[in-house]
């Protein structure tokens, strides 16, 4: 057991030193070189000289790396000339609302997914379950903006349940759930339905393939009810794979918050990252692009290892 | 000894092309299935459709007509008209062919360079296979959105420079699939026999590995062109895909959320359905494709 966590904690340190280069490669392939887009487009030629002297673009590549890893590691993700900030503190103003609105998100994808898909799954080929199939086949299939955008004109507008976007009402500044909440429905939601469409899919499609398991064959076999067989035999295995689904579901949910944060001008990380596009501020998108991808590697070793824990097989291989 | 190996080698072109009989079981399951001949059905006629568009209507291009923006539909207009007074039926068929061909070359760029990785991953193994794997892990780490707006903040203006954005940051997991289908059949025999024959490893993949992994080829791309025209479709909505005045499905979508509130609320039905229909059958007609192929 400890082996098996140890080797795996070991394992996502070659990817997590990947992550960093492929991203400090990224700036570099930016057109005028790496100090014109630190710099913004506006930068004076001298300007560019200083910044190209300061951050140490005319030294070698591999001890430019070693700097700048070594500022991050310092928790420094560099200083945007565009926005004139630390980097540090503009993800800062963000990521608590992001995280925010990602677990909503996550919490309703579980809450509905995981029922339809089992419920799918008992009532095979039923009316209930072919129509409920063809729904989420079009989720799946939709542009999100598109979803987001009926769910304004239906429910922001027309019924005036919701409001149409913001993080709460502007009148209010000491922290207001209920107003959070109320502007965290829409949102999440969004985000929401391509996850509750795939993995309503996933946890049906696995059902169904491990009632044709020898165990389940062999529950059926000694009489026990189906309702039994599913809920007690079958439903566990088929949630434990479940978990890795959940760990690389963060990059899905961090793109997914780009669209989502756009159409209900929700300010978080996906916004600032749509913002420092357009701003072609390149400083804040390292740090951002360093920041979640190191998210994302912790959030896919935090799966592994409870996968480890849930199902011994996995640390025998 | 010779003659048996070329038999051997006879047996990886019929695995690969498949039998005459396999062939007719594949089109007669095919024929079975409403859904995906109705897909397939659906593809062909929208690609025509968008390609030779004044087949369909009388309209013979996009004229600016202001004294008559935002006009609901009539016989003129079958879907009426833009805020400039362009025909909408026009700009939506226009919109296709950007967007059919952003899908199709993206998918393919996409799937060239992920074949081309997973088929050496997984022939070669060892330190190459761990390394173009990694890399692979790595590039997965980072958001795809993040990914294309980074690349689009840096090179977005041409609809080329879009097609090679999406496809360089689509091609990670089809490279995974790939690599899993050549592990399998670089243990052929077949495989060994070519090799016996003193065929060189480039032959080898090319004759032999890549088109018996065609199956799982096809079937990703197919749902790569489906990724790719969504992909479009965020980037255009984000402002940094396809570039008024040119129309895509994408642009036409998020420009028809401000018709919406100029009370044109029709304009935001026709470019969202051929979307969600396109995406809808080339996502079943990969279904369809992954569930049948090699059986």
């Amino acid at each position: 057991m400890t082996s098996f966590l140890v080797k795996r904690v070991l394992w996502s340190i070659p990817t997590l030193i990947g992550v960093t280069i492929l991203t400090f490669l990224l700036i570099h392939i930016a057109p005028g070189g790496p100090a014109q887009a630190l710099g913004g487009e506006k930068a004076t030629p001298a300007q560019i000289a200083h910044l190209t002297h300061v951050l140490g673009f005319d030294r070698p590549l591999a001890e430019q790396y070693a700097l700048w890893a070594n500022a991050l590691v310092h928790g420094d993700f560099g200083f945007s000339y565009i926005q004139q900030a630390p980097v540090r503190d503009l993800i800062a103003q963000r990521l608590p609302q992001t995280l925010l609105l990602m677990g909503a998100a996550l919490l309703l994808s579980i809450v509905i997914a995981i029922p339809l898909g089992v419920y799918q799954a008992y009532r095979q080929n039923s009316v209930f379950d072919r129509t409920a199939s063809s729904f989420v086949f079009l989720a799946w299939s939709m542009p999100t903006f598109w979803f987001g955008t009926i769910l304004i004109a239906l429910f922001a507008v027309t019924l005036r349940w919701f409001p149409v976007g913001g993080l709460q009402t502007i009148d209010t500044i000491a922290f207001d759930w209920p107003s959070r909440l109320a502007h965290l429905a829409m949102p999440a939601s969004t985000l929401a339905i391509v996850s509750v469409a795939g993995w309503s899919r996933y946890i049906r499609g696995s059902m169904v393939e491990q009632l044709r398991e020898d165990y389940a064959q062999t529950a059926r076999a000694k009489g026990l009810p189906q309702r039994t067989v599913l809920f007690k035999h079958v439903l566990r295995n088929a949630l434990i794979p479940f978990i890795t689904i959940l760990g690389s579901s963060i990059p899905l949910l961090f793109s997914g918050a780009v669209i989502t944060e756009q159409i209900f001008a929700y300010p978080g990380m996906g916004q600032l990252f749509w913002q420092s596009a357009v701003d072609r501020d390149y400083a804040t998108l390292l740090g951002m692009t360093v920041l979640t991808a190191i998210l994302v590697v912790l959030g896919n070793l935090a799966a592994d290892l409870a996968y480890g824990i849930v199902d011994p097989r996995v640390r025998y291989e | 000894m010779e003659t048996s190996l070329q038999t051997l080698l006879m047996e990886s072109s019929i695995l690969a092309s498949g039998t005459n009989e396999g062939r007719r079981r594949f089109w007669r399951r095919f024929l079975r299935t409403p859904l995906a001949v109705i897909s397939v059905a659906w593809i062909a006629v929208i690609s025509a459709a968008c390609l030779f568009y004044p087949i369909v209507t009388h309209q013979t291009g996009l004229f600016t007509d202001v004294a008559h923006s935002y006009a609901a539909p009539t016989q003129n207009h079958i879907l009426g008209t833009d805020g400039l007074g362009r025909d909408e039926f026009v700009r939506v068929l226009l919109g296709g062919r950007i967007s059919l061909l952003v899908g199709f070359t993206a998918a393919l760029v996409a799937m060239v360079i992920g074949t081309g990785v997973g088929a050496i991953s997984g022939f070669y193994g060892g330190v190459i296979d761990a390394i173009l794997m990694r890399i692979v892990d790595v590039l997965l780490s980072v958001p795809t959105l993040f990914l294309l707006l980074f690349l689009a903040a840096m090179f977005h203006g041409s609809v080329v420079a879009l097609i090679v954005v999406i496809g360089v940051t689509s091609w990670l997991n089809p490279s995974r699939l790939v690599r899993g289908e050549v592990l399998t059949i670089k243990e052929r025999l077949y495989v060994e026999a070519a090799r016996a024959l003193g065929a060189v490893d480039a032959r080898i993949l090319a004759r032999h590995v890549i088109p018996n992994a065609a199956g799982t080829i096809i079937t990703t791309t197919t749902f790569m062109i489906a990724n790719a025209m969504l992909a479009e479709t965020a980037l255009s909505y984000l402002g940094i895909g396809v570039r008024a005045p040119t129309p895509s499905w994408g642009n036409l979508l998020s420009s028809a959320q401000s018709d919406v509130f100029a009370g044109a609320y029709w304009l935001i039905v026709p470019a969202g359905l051929a979307i969600l229909f396109t995406v809808t059958a080339l996502n079943f007609i990969g279904d369809w494709l992954r569930e049948n192929v090699g059986q």
